[in-house]
């Protein structure tokens, strides 16, 4: 037997979801433009440009990094940052001898108020399975190699812990404004699949998030 | 047959070309918004259905790491058989 479903006839998830919000509506358990709400908030509002902010602003702001370190979930909301799943987030540093990596093994724990909710890859089986047996070699799969001497931390997310990656600041950055440094940091960085490359000109090339 | 390490390096490529993809289709969405809706107002707690996502991700590993398939990013069937699960154990949708 198999464990693939095929999702485009009227049992597929589709018409199961449609179905569920007919009832629930029905019953009056839920409201149909609130749920119109939620989903705007995840797919356009909550993203990983909190937490490049986040990270821009410990880049800058070294008493602002301690804070962020020692408790990361009253650092962020500082910057007006919170929201469900939030709660209990920690905030790891890499540096030039660690390297941190973050992933929820048994399911998708994520800290949605900095990062949005999950890409694809991070709640695959693939990532998964690999990211705590063999980091290295998921690392190259994303692109990064890193020294044989840098020690990689991987964190394994849960109910009650999420991890926020603080990248290294790349070098060429020095002149650049905290919102500059922002529109650089990107997602992968932030759970530590990739390093931030230098941007080709300090203070003009910093790619700007569409939209 | 694809490899796991296969499967990973395709899904980072569709990351890539599109970054800011969180749902594949309107039914993810709805789903994942009626769960955290009926958390919000109380009907269950989100590490109650945590508990229920988890079982169901865990039966699909086990058939994955048994067979050596890997996965096309069915996550939100997943997530769904957990809110039905969930909303049939507490009489929730009756």
């Amino acid at each position: 037997m198999s464990g693939d479903h095929h999702n485009t006839d009227d049992t597929g998830p589709a018409a199961r979801v449609k179905a569920l919000e007919a009832i629930l509506t029905e019953k009056g358990l839920i409201d149909p433009a609130a749920i119109d709400a939620i989903v705007d908030i995840y797919e356009t509002r909550v993203g990983p440009r909190n937490g490049a902010r986040v990270v821009a602003k410990a880049w800058t702001d070294p008493e602002y990094r301690k804070r962020l370190l020692a408790n990361a979930k009253s650092a962020a909301a500082e910057l007006g940052i919170a929201g469900p799943e939030g709660g209990h987030l920690v905030a790891v540093e890499n540096t030039d001898r660690v390297h941190n990596l973050v992933v929820c093994t048994l399911c998708s724990c994520y800290p949605w108020p900095v990062l949005g909710l999950p890409p694809v890859w991070y709640k695959s089986f693939a990532y998964r399975s690999r990211a705590v047996s063999d980091p290295r070699g998921v690392l190259k799969d994303f692109g990064l190699e890193l020294e044989r001497e840098v020690e990689i931390r991987v964190w394994d997310s849960s109910a009650e812990m999420r991890y926020l990656v603080i990248p290294e600041r790349p070098k060429g950055t020095e002149g650049m404004s905290e919102d500059e440094l922002a529109a650089i940091v990107t997602r992968d960085s932030m759970v530590g699949v990739a390093k931030i490359a230098p941007p080709a000109s300090p203070r003009r090339n910093a790619p700007r998030v569409r939209g | 047959m694809s490899t796991a390490n296969d499967a990973l390096n395709k899904l980072i490529e569709e990351a890539r070309l599109d970054p800011g993809h969180v749902f594949s289709a309107p039914w993810e969405a709805r789903a994942f918004a009626i769960a955290l809706k009926l958390s919000e107002s109380g009907y269950f707690s989100w590490d109650e259905f945590r508990e229920r996502l988890i079982a169901e991700v865990g039966a699909s590993d086990r058939i994955r790491a048994r067979d050596g398939t890997s996965d096309r990013g069915e996550y939100y069937e997943h997530f769904l058989r957990a809110l039905e699960r969930i909303l049939d154990e507490k009489g929730i949708a009756r």
